[in-house]
């Protein structure tokens, strides 16, 4: 299913699409946003720049996912979602599903796999790191 | 000088009267002359007629019919506090908490809460969704991943809970077996079959850790309750059921960042405003009802509202602390959203209002003047809702 951009993030798609997890960074308080706003989650400021992160996170939490929500994803299931924490802050929980034919546990590390789905469009999805 | 004289807000409100249409999987006619039903049998209740309403409140995801377009179907000409609130069970309860507002302000004098919807015939709000469905606006960061449904998110909740406090699999049955036993004797309820933790064990798996019967039922129907002042209701038929509460409101939900521990109950956030608002503490409910899309969300608002320490509803549960004939807390004694219908938490007060008027038949608690009634807790839009009623 592919994602219906807006002008807050469609430079994050953007950059999926061209391989890079960039998120914004904010210049005054350092503090990382995601999903994608006009405003900082740090301090509310607008002084943001679109920076790639490593990519890189462990598995706070996962489902197996058993049912198809919508047509798109009946030649998925079933999948396993992983909510991912990334290595840049604490606070911030990415979705994805986890391609990697592994046993997932918690803190399993893993890092973003983007895939271009259109030319300015990329979907995030996670592969385990084996380390 | 001007504060002197303000008489914003100025009084209670209690519920009054309350109405419902059947719940089934094809009501075979349109939310609208739902709505239309639930409200004219709500206000009937409460001794009432149509022409008294001043007021229409409801909530949904665009799937609904709308208080304007309602009232003028009705008559009501004199319109004086409307609400259509967008989103879903989070907001179940703030909907009645605003009403009861609106009424304590002297804004209306007569306001009827309802949700309609034919939520299995028309527009599933499980996830499969309708293009005529509004969705909330992080959903563009959740289709590539195929995680759209509120199973998923609240699934992905327990899941960290289990890791956390070893909660398991029976656990979470045992709720769902629960609220079928609780189904069984409820002419309302969709579903009447029993339910042994082996049936429950053996349901197919929607979004492990969630199986079929972790997750509540899709309906057709629609609840109406009518919100008066509670000085006005000393005139009417029944019981009042005074609004001694209401709270709603929270944080942030799982893909805004601030939420880093899904095991903690969103419902903590608004707990203390709630108790604090109705002047009573968690030893003072007599029986709960408690928004159950999922068996976990049972789980997690028991320790949310109080009831124990994270991680302690198992051992509660093994007590039959929530059994309806001899617990300390009887809770969905009507079988919930899970085995009655699902008319978005509205069927919930409706089965609040029965209990403490004691109208409750066989279902009938022993204990019934102070219920904690709440709405799905902040796990998919950040909020959650909840108001305590107690009978006048
Ligand atoms: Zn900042």
């Amino acid at each position: 299913m592919v994602p219906v951009p807006d002008r807050d993030s469609a430079r994050y798609w953007a950059a999926l699409a061209n391989g890079a997890l960039e998120l914004q960074h904010c210049r005054d308080c350092g503090h990382w946003t995601w999903p994608p706003r006009p405003v900082c989650s740090g301090c509310q400021g607008e002084n943001l720049a679109w920076e790639p992160v490593k990519g890189t996170g462990k598995v706070y939490s996962w489902v197996v996912n058993h049912r198809a929500y919508a047509p798109e994803f009946a030649a998925l299931v079933p999948y396993t979602i992983v909510l991912v924490r990334i290595d840049e802050q604490d606070d911030i929980l990415i979705p994805g599903r986890l391609l990697s034919a592994v046993e997932v546990y918690q803190d399993l590390r893993v890092r973003a796999a983007p895939e271009r789905l259109t030319d300015d469009i990329g979907d995030l999805n996670w592969v385990a790191l084996l380390e | 000088m001007s504060e002197t004289r303000s008489r914003f807000p100025r009084r209670q409100a209690a519920i009054v009267g309350i109405g419902c249409t059947e719940f089934s999987r094809d009501s075979g006619v349109s939310t609208f002359k739902l709505a239309a039903r639930a409200v004219k049998a709500a206000v009937k209740d409460a001794g009432l007629r149509v022409r008294d309403i001043d007021g229409l409140a409801t909530f949904g995801v665009n799937d609904s019919i709308s208080p304007n377009v309602l009232a003028q179907a009705l008559g009501i000409e004199s319109m004086r506090y409307y609400v259509d609130q967008w989103l879903g069970g989070s907001v179940s309860l703030s909907v009645l908490g605003q009403a009861s507002l609106a009424v304590s302000a002297g804004v209306a004098e007569c306001v009827v809460c309802y949700r309609a919807l034919n939520g299995r015939s028309e527009i599933r709000l499980s996830g499969s969704s309708s293009s005529r469905m509004r969705p909330p606006w992080d959903m563009q960061f959740r289709v590539s991943a195929g995680y759209i449904a509120p199973a998923q998110e609240i699934a992905m909740a327990a899941r960290a809970h289990m890791l956390r406090y070893g909660t398991t699999s029976e656990d979470l049955g045992r709720i769902a077996v629960l609220s079928r036993h609780n189904a069984l004797d409820n002419e309302r309820a969709m579903m009447r079959q029993p339910m042994t933790m082996e049936d429950y064990l053996a349901s197919p798996w929607i979004v492990e850790p969630f199986r079929m019967f972790d997750c509540c039922l899709e309906t057709d129907g629609a609840v109406a309750v009518v919100v008066v002042s509670a000085e006005r209701a000393k005139d009417l038929p029944h019981r009042p059921v005074l609004i001694q509460g209401a709270a709603w409101g929270g944080g942030v939900n799982i893909v805004n960042n601030g939420r880093t521990d899904l095991a903690e109950s969103p419902a903590k956030l608004i707990a203390d405003r709630l108790y604090s608002a109705a002047g009573v503490g968690p030893a003072d409910i007599d029986f709960a009802e408690l928004y159950d899309c999922f068996t976990y969300s049972v789980l997690s608002q028991i320790e949310g509202y109080g009831f124990c320490e994270p991680g302690g509803v198992p051992a509660m549960l093994a007590k039959g602390a929530f059994d309806r004939a001899r617990g300390s807390l009887p809770i969905n004694t009507h079988g919930g959203l899970l085995s009655e219908g699902y008319i978005h938490g509205m069927n919930h007060v409706f089965e609040a209002v029965q209990q403490i008027r004691g109208q409750a038949a066989h279902r009938q608690v022993a204990r019934h003047d102070v219920a904690l009634v709440t709405g799905q807790l902040g796990y998919v839009s950040g909020y959650s809702s909840g108001v305590i009623l107690a009978g006048g």
